[in-house]
C-alpha cells in the first residue's frame, strides 16, 4: 500500500526524544529514515532502558529507544573528522531531508551548516530543533524538556487556584516539537515540489509551545493583567472539575456546558432537586456556586468506580471522562478496539506491545514498519547501496572507527 | 512571496479550539482558508477574555489568535440552503476540518461519503476526543474530559490536590496539532495521487503514547509508578520558589559540573553525596534542601543569564508579561503586532515554526460573517440560492 512520504529519504542526527519521536512517525508513514549516531557520541536513551550492561548488546533493548526509534534504520558514523564530514554529505546528495537538534553550536564545529548542506544538494531541506532559535541573545542557552514549557508561558498558566505555577507531567515539549516536526517537513516537501527549491526549517522548541498558549498572550497584550491559577475550572462551565470516585486515588472529570447535561446530571447522580435549586438554575448561578455543587456529585462518584461513573454520565448525555492511568490506558476498550497497541518484534529485545502511528489516514496508513535499529545496523547498507562504496574503502573505515558496529561503552553511565 | 500552502483551499467547519488552531496553521502556512460560522459565532466567540473585560463577539483573545488570517462565511447549518451552500464550497475545497461528534456529523449531512461523492479529491479532516469508530465514539467530550482520558491529567499536580489540567486547553491544541501533521501528508497523498481520504484524529489515541517513557517501561518491563510528583520530578527536574517568581532546572548528568558553577555551589562539585548521577539520586531528598535554600536567594533573570553564560540548564517560569518583555522572542520577531478593528492591536505568537524567512503571515481574526458575500459570490453559488442565504431574517 502506498505511504504518503514513499520515497522521501530523512537523514536523522537527533537524539533522545523531541528529534527522534518526530522522525519515527515519517518512518512510520513512509519515510526512509536513516539514524545516524556516531560511534562515540550514541543515543542516550540507549542506556536509559535499564538493562545490565552485562547483558550482551544491552544498548540494543532498551524499550524507550526502541519505541521512539522504530522505523528507521541504524547507521553509526563519526562526523567529527573529515572522513566522516564526506561522507555525510555525500549521503545528503542522496537524501531530501537532513534533521538535527544538537547545541547551537555543533553543527558549526562540524561545518554542517545549511550552506554547507546545500553545496551537496541545492535541494536539500535543512531542520533545526533547538531550545530558543538559533538567533538571538539566548540562542546559546540550554534548555531541555522542562525548561521548553517554562519558557513557553505553559507553566505559569497551569496550576491549582491560589497555588504555584505547575510543570505538566511530561517533558511536554518535546512530543510537541516532535508532532510539529511532521507537518513542518510535509510544508516544505510541498514547497520544493512547487518551486524546486530546499528550505532551512527552524523549528524553536519555545516558540511552538508557545502557540499552544496564543490566547492568554493575547489577552495580556489587550488588557496588561495576569491571570489568577484556575486549576480544573473553566471560565464559564460548571460543574466543570474532578471528582474521587471509589478505589485507591481514582477521578473522573465532570462538565456541563448545557442547562439540559446539568438536568440529566442531577437525575443521574439522584439529586433531581438540584435541578430547581435557586443556586444552581442558570448557568450564571451554577459557575457563582460551583463549590457548593461538588460534595452532591462527589457522593455519588464515591459510590463507584470511574469507568462505571463514566457510562452512566455518558448514557445520559453528560460529558465525563475518567482519569486514566498508564494501566488503564493499555488495556482501555477504545484504544484497544482502534488497536492503539501492536504486538512488536526485536530481534535483540524480544517481544512486546507498541503504539501503532497515532493518525488514521485509510488510504495510505502508517504502520511499524520495522524494529529500531540495533547500533550500526545497517552500516552495510548505507555504505553499500547507498554510497556504492568498495569492500576496500569499508574496510578502511572500519579499522579508522569512523564506522562501528559497537557503540563506545564507557559514556552515558 | 512563496508560501508552502499557496493555491491550498481549506473549508473550517470546526468550533473552539482544536479545529480553529489547525485552520490556522494551514493559513499562516499560505493557505486559503474560509471558517464557516453558525449565525452567532464559533462558541469561541463568547468564551472571552475580552479586551477591557467587556463581553463582546469581536474581541475575545481566544477567537482573535485562533482565527488569524481566515474569511468567515455564516452558514446555518441546520437549513437545507445552508448545507447546500457548504457542500457548494467543499467542490472546490482541497481540505475540509471539522471537529463534531461523529453522530453530530452525520446529523449534519456532512460526513466524508457526502463530501466525497461531491469532491473525490477532499481530504476531510476530522478532530475528536476519541475517533471515528469505537465504543466512545459518540460519548460527549471537551478539552478537561480528554485531557483526563489521555492519561496527561493523572500524572499532573500533587497528590493531594489530586490530578490537574494543564493551563488553557492542551488537549484541543494537541488535536489541532496532530491533526495539521497528518492533515499535511494526506495532502501531500492527495496531490500526488489526485484522490482524498478522510483524516481521523483521536485525542485520547495522540496523547496516551505520549507519557515520556510510561508506556515503554509499563509494556516492556511492567513497570508503573503511581501517583504524581508536583513540581518536582526529582531533586535535578524540578520548579522552585525564587525572590521574584519561580526557577527551572533540568540537569542531566552532564550538566552536573556547569550548573554548579551557574549556582555559585562548585563546593557541591567535591560532596561525595552529589559525585555521580546515580548518587544524586540516592541523596535526592538532601540535594533537594539544597537547592531550595539555593533558589530563596536569587532572581529569575538574573540566575537565567547566568547559567546561559555558563551554558547550564536553568530557566524561569515566563509569565505573559516576561514573553512580551522576553529580549530573545522580540529578536526572533516572535511577538508580532497585529491590528483589529474592533479589539484593536495586540501582540500575537509568530510562527510555531520558521520556514525560510519568512514563509508566514498570520493576518488578522475576521469579524463575523465579514466574508459571507464575497465568498459565496466568487465561488459562483447560483444568485438564488445567495439572495436567500444573505437576505436579512424578517423580524
Amino acid at each position: 500500500m502506498k505511504m504518503p512520504l514513499d520515497g522521501v529519504r530523512v537523514i536523522d542526527l537527533t537524539a533522545v526524544w523531541a528529534g527522534p519521536f518526530g522522525t519515527r512517525l515519517l518512518g512510520d508513514y513512509g519515510a526512509e529514515v536513516i539514524k545516524v549516531e556516531s560511534p562515540r557520541q550514541w543515543d542516550l536513551l540507549r542506556s536509559l532502558g535499564r538493562i545490565p550492561r552485562s547483558e550482551t548488546r544491552w544498548f540494543n533493548q532498551a524499550a524507550y529507544f526502541n519505541h521512539n526509534n522504530r522505523s528507521k534504520y541504524g547507521f553509526a558514523l563519526d562526523l567529527s573528522g573529515d572522513v566522516g564530514r564526506d561522507l555525510l554529505l555525500k549521503l545528503a546528495g542522496k537524501s531530501d531531508v537532513i534533521i538535527e537538534n544538537f547545541r547551537s553550536e555543533v553543527m558549526g564545529n562540524l561545518r554542517l551548516m545549511f550552506e554547507d548542506l546545500r553545496k551537496a544538494n541545492p535541494e536539500i531541506i535543512y531542520v533545526s530543533m533547538p531550545g530558543h532559535g538559533k538567533t538571538g541573545p539566548e540562542k546559546d542557552f540550554v534548555s531541555f524538556g522542562s525548561n521548553v514549557e517554562q519558557l513557553s508561558g505553559l507553566v505559569s498558566v497551569s496550576g491549582y487556584p491560589g497555588g504555584e505555577p505547575t510543570k505538566t507531567g511530561i517533558s511536554y515539549g518535546d512530543p510537541v516539537a516532535g508532532i510539529a516536526l511532521v507537518a513542518a517537513v510535509a510544508l516544505a516537501l510541498r514547497k520544493r515540489t512547487r518551486t524546486g527549491e530546499g528550505s532551512y526549517v527552524e523549528l524553536a522548541q519555545r516558540e511552538v509551545l508557545m502557540s499552544f498558549v496564543g490566547e492568554y498572550l493575547v489577552d495580556y497584550s489587550l488588557n496588561e493583567e495576569l491571570r489568577e491559577l484556575a486549576g480544573n475550572a473553566h471560565p464559564s462551565h460548571a460543574p466543570h472539575g474532578c471528582y474521587r470516585s471509589a478505589g485507591a486515588d481514582a477521578w473522573i472529570t465532570i462538565v456541563c456546558e448545557t442547562d439540559g447535561q446539568f438536568a440529566a446530571l442531577c437525575k443521574v447522580i439522584e439529586a433531581p432537586e438540584l435541578i430547581d435549586d435557586a443556586r444552581f438554575a442558570t448557568p450564571t448561578a451554577r459557575k457563582t456556586n460551583e463549590d457548593a455543587l461538588s460534595p452532591y456529585i462527589e457522593a455519588w462518584t464515591l459510590e463507584r468506580g470511574h469507568y462505571e461513573a463514566m457510562y452512566h454520565l455518558q448514557r445520559a448525555g453528560v460529558p465525563a471522562g475518567a482519569v486514566l492511568t498508564i494501566p488503564e490506558l493499555m488495556a482501555d476498550p477504545q484504544l484497544r478496539y482502534r488497536r492503539a497497541w501492536v504486538e512488536h518484534t526485536h530481534p535483540d529485545a524480544g517481544t512486546w506491545e507498541v503504539e501503532a502511528p497515532p493518525w488514521s489516514l485509510p488510504r495510505t496508513p502508517g504502520h511499524v514498519r520495522f524494529p529500531a535499529p540495533g547500533f550500526g545496523q545497517h552500516n552495510r547498507y548505507v555504505l553499500e547501496e547507498l554510497l556504492q562504496l568498495s569492500e576496500r574503502e569499508i574496510v578502511n573505515l572500519y579499522a579508522q572507527g569512523v564506522v562501528a558496529d559497537e557503540p563506545d561503552q564507557t559514556i552515558h553511565m | 512571496m512563496v508560501f508552502a500552502l499557496d493555491g491550498v483551499r481549506v473549508l473550517e467547519v470546526g468550533t473552539f479550539v482544536s479545529a480553529p488552531y489547525c485552520g490556522k496553521l494551514f493559513a499562516g502556512y499560505g493557505a486559503n482558508v474560509v471558517k464557516v460560522e453558525p449565525p452567532d459565532g464559533d462558541i469561541s466567540r463568547a468564551h472571552g477574555p475580552f479586551a477591557g473585560n467587556e463581553p463582546n463577539p469581536e474581541t475575545s483573545a481566544l477567537y482573535l489568535y485562533l482565527n488569524t488570517g481566515k474569511k468567515s462565511v455564516v452558514l446555518d447549518l441546520g437549513t437545507s440552503d445552508g448545507r447546500e451552500a457548504v457542500l457548494h464550497l467543499v467542490r472546490e475545497s482541497d481540505i475540509v476540518i471539522e471537529n463534531f461528534r461523529p453522530a453530530d456529523l452525520r446529523a449534519m449531512g456532512l460526513s466524508y461519503d457526502v463530501l466525497r461523492a461531491v469532491n473525490p479529491r477532499v481530504v476531510l479532516i476530522s478532530i475528536t476526543a476519541y475517533g471515528q469508530d469505537g465504543p466512545y465514539s459518540d460519548f460527549r467530550f471537551n478539552n478537561l474530559t480528554a485531557f483526563a482520558m489521555g492519561g496527561h491529567m493523572y500524572i499532573t499536580g500533587t497528590d493531594d490536590g489530586g490530578p490537574l489540567k494543564n493551563g488553557g486547553y492542551q488537549a484541543d491544541y494537541q488535536g489541532g496539532l496532530n491533526a495539521f501533521s497528518a492533515g499535511m501528508l494526506a495532502l501531500l497523498a492527495a496531490e500526488r495521487d489526485g484522490e482524498g481520504d478522510h483524516v481521523d484524529i483521536s485525542q485520547m489515541q495522540c496523547m496516551a503514547p505520549i507519557l515520556e517513557g510510561g508506556i515503554p517501561f509499563f509494556a516492556y518491563m511492567g513497570l508503573w509508578m503511581p501517583g504524581r510528583r508536583g513540581n518536582q520530578m526529582s531533586a535535578a527536574i524540578a520548579i522552585y520558589p525564587c525572590i521574584d517568581g519561580q526557577v527551572g532546572v533540568h540537569v542531566m548528568a552532564r550538566n552536573w559540573p556547569p550548573f554548579c558553577r551557574a549556582i555559585g555551589r562548585t563546593d557541591l562539585l567535591e560532596d561525595s553525596r552529589f559525585e555521580t548521577a546515580a548518587d544524586r539520586m540516592a541523596n535526592n531528598d538532601e540535594l533537594m534542601a539544597e537547592l531550595y535554600g539555593w533558589a530563596e536567594g536569587v532572581k529569575k533573570r538574573e540566575i537565567y543569564e547566568q547559567a546561559g553564560r555558563e551554558r547550564a540548564p536553568i530557566a524561569f517560569v515566563h509569565d505573559m508579561r516576561d514573553l512580551v518583555e522576553s529580549p530573545q522572542l522580540a529578536a526572533r520577531g516572535s511577538l508580532q503586532r497585529v491590528d483589529h478593528p474592533q479589539a484593536g492591536p495586540a501582540i500575537y505568537a509568530g510562527p510555531p515554526w520558521w520556514i525560510g524567512p519568512s514563509g508566514w503571515e498570520a493576518g488578522r481574526a475576521p469579524l463575523l460573517g465579514e466574508h459571507t458575500i464575497p465568498v459565496l459570490e466568487g465561488s459562483g453559488l447560483e444568485p438564488s440560492l445567495l439572495e436567500a442565504i444573505t437576505e436579512e431574517p424578517s423580524p
